[in-house]
């Protein structure tokens, strides 16, 4: 049985149920466990401090009487002890229950058990066979998910080898500000410790597991900081004109819409579909072959007829 | 058990069962240790230090009071610990990302929890701030409709977008499981359309309902993998993502000779056509034939004065 865990317990126990802030030598001569020389006894007080915050629990630090100024005290306000979202119905816990559910073995399941337990002991009614018509799942293949989620919660910058375009491999320092999951994968925004600005990071092009470098809490996440902003493709420039064959080039076809500028032959349609990089767009209408023909802008009208010339005289 | 608890871990565990044996008052030690996935010695190990903890002076009337040895645990004197612990930062991210990938499905499934949701959502993120956010691409409606039918081993009907052939088709399939495949969620299952085994990526599943109970599946014969050789000579790394080469087997990354392996050469196709501008395929030569083939017919078209835009 371990005695540090038993002190753990017994802090916590005597710092909820003061009202007034307790000082070190109160804690070191009431609660059980701290033992030793004076100098172990501050080591282990600081070490459990640490380990009470790891967990959630904040330790309230301040004056116990303004006439005793240079002796600081300790408290736990029960506020900020307890279960921070209140006045949830049985169907709120309901759906939170379903959420961390969606982690049901995937990395952080430990994390998500807990948030269960929790849930489970507010003694509120709930039941999640009522939405048997949602099954949400984590796509959790990437081991350093759960590391940027656990080092973006106590923000701990990270650094990692990251694998560029021409295929070389860099060290990046990376402060997480944010994890999203968009277009199928995942990615790290962050502010680049090396580079001095914000940038984004795939999670798969990560060629190894990413390492907590520095303390937890050493930097600020700006307060007008939107990952969106560092993740959504540059604004839209430009517009095309393609024509679709009938029931063709599904994909692209609802990212525009049908146009009457140009008078499209039978079996095939007018569109209009705005790009912002002129290469990856016709990368994109290459894959449909030939059930896109580009009209304009003629720039590249005149690239994907090089590119085809090209590719004939190359293979043919 | 997978591994002992660290003395912190236990701690928070401490602190965890009190309120839930406070508004599980009785619980037997079998569905407590179930509840917390842990043994049933690890419990009671637990349970005996909880036992030697409270308040300063740990005489009876400042200690924990429980009673566990019917079997049944109860407990006592321990108001103190009795609010349910708050929820860590991480464990509000996993919160936030898990009612992101409810969100999408709920408007369909569920459109009278949506305000729930909403509400939810707002709360997370007035205390975590927008440190996350998902764009589920699947839709957990339809994973919920083939874990039905896996359960229950029934058909399921589907509208199915191909990407590759660049069509919706209906079809009816019996899913076999569910995996990942180059990070896209899939079914694998007997397509009764295809006469064969397929996969199918959830994000690309546009409707699903389950049909009768599943008739029997046809031994399956896989036919052969086709593989292309290639050439790179610009945006190494975004083709060998768009041909699913592993950098792990080129690890001494070139641009030559990269092999590309796939059961479609339609896709494979597909690919050479998008890349034009970066990759020469070097082999197989009825491949080479086969794209000068399909870029004459696509300049052809180029070529036709009906393609063309009048009056430029």
């Amino acid at each position: 049985m371990s005695r540090k865990t038993e002190r753990l317990v017994n802090l916590t126990i005597a710092l909820l149920a003061t009202k007034r802030f307790l000082t070190k030598s109160e804690i070191f001569r009431t609660i059980d466990g701290y033992e030793g020389a004076p100098e172990s006894k501050e080591r282990m007080f600081e070490r459990d401090k640490d380990d009470l915050r790891k967990l959630g629990i904040e330790i309230e630090v301040g004056s116990f009487d303004p006439l005793f100024e240079d002796e600081a005290g300790y408290r736990i306000k029960s506020e900020s002890y307890q279960f921070q979202l209140r006045g949830l119905s049985g169907m709120d816990i309901t759906l939170l229950s379903l959420a961390a559910k969606a982690w049901r073995g995937a990395a952080l399941d430990s994390a998500a058990l807990s948030v269960l337990i929790k849930l489970q002991a507010m003694g509120v009614a709930s039941d999640l066979e009522s939405i048997p018509e949602l099954a949400p799942a984590l796509d959790d293949g990437d081991q350093n998910l759960s590391l940027l989620i656990t080092s973006l919660s106590s923000r701990q910058a990270v650094s990692f080898f990251y694998r560029s375009e021409n295929l070389g491999i860099d060290k990046r320092s990376i402060a997480p500000y944010a994890v999203v999951s968009k277009y199928g994968h995942w990615y790290l925004v962050g502010q680049d410790l090396d580079k001095f600005e914000v940038r984004s990071f795939r999670l798969d092009r990560m060629t190894t597991e990413i390492i907590k470098i520095g303390k937890s809490a050493a930097y600020e996440i700006p307060t007008d900081f939107k990952a969106s902003d560092h993740l959504d493709a540059p604004s839209i420039k430009e517009s095309a004109l393609l024509y679709l064959r009938d029931d063709r080039a599904l994909s692209i076809r609802n990212r525009g819409f049908a146009t009457s500028d140009a008078v499209a032959p039978p079996g095939w349609q007018a569109f209009k579909i705005s790009f912002s990089d002129e290469d990856r767009f016709l990368e994109e209408i290459l894959w449909f072959g030939d059930d896109v023909v580009v009209l304009s802008p003629q720039s590249m009208r005149g690239k994907a007829i090089a590119l085809l010339e090209a590719g004939v005289k190359r293979y043919g | 058990m997978a591994k002992s608890s660290t003395p912190v871990e236990k701690a928070a565990r401490l602190l965890d069962l009190v309120p839930f044996i406070s508004s599980h008052q009785g619980i037997s030690l079998v569905d407590l240790a179930e509840q917390f996935k842990i043994s049933q010695s690890e419990l009671l190990s637990d349970l005996n230090t909880l036992w030697m903890c409270g308040l300063p002076g740990y005489t009876p009337l400042e200690l924990i009071d429980l009673e566990f040895e019917s079997g049944f645990v109860s407990i006592r004197n321990a108001e103190i610990l009795q609010n349910v612990r708050t929820l860590s930062k991480e464990e509000l991210v996993i919160l936030a990302i898990g009612l992101d990938l409810i969100s999408t499905a709920l408007d369909e499934a569920r459109p009278e929890l949506e305000e729930n949701l909403r509400s939810l959502q707002e709360k997370i993120r007035l205390l975590i701030g927008e440190i996350v956010t998902v764009e589920p691409t699947v839709n957990s409606s339809h994973r919920a409709v083939i874990l039905q039918a896996l359960e229950s081993r029934r058909d399921l009907q589907i509208r199915y977008h191909s990407l590759i052939r660049d069509s919706i088709s209906e079809r009816q399939i019996t899913p076999i499981e569910m995996s990942f495949d180059h990070g896209y969620e899939v079914v694998r299952a007997y397509c009764h359309s295809a006469k064969a085994f397929r996969s199918f990526r959830l994000d690309n599943v546009k409707a699903i309902d389950l049909c009768a109970p599943s008739f029997e599946v046809q031994p399956y014969s896989e036919s052969d993998p086709y593989s292309i050789e290639l050439r790179v000579t610009d945006r190494l790394r975004s083709v060998m993502e768009r041909f699913r080469i592993s950098f792990d087997q080129n690890r001494r990354a070139s641009a030559e000779n990269l092999i590309a392996t796939s059961f479609s050469q339609d896709w494979l196709m597909r690919n050479a056509l998008s890349t034009l501008a970066s990759t020469e395929v070097l082999a197989p030569s009825e491949f080479r034939s086969a794209v000068a083939r399909r870029c004459q017919i696509m300049l052809e078209l180029y070529g036709d004065s009906s393609f063309a835009v009048v009056g430029e």
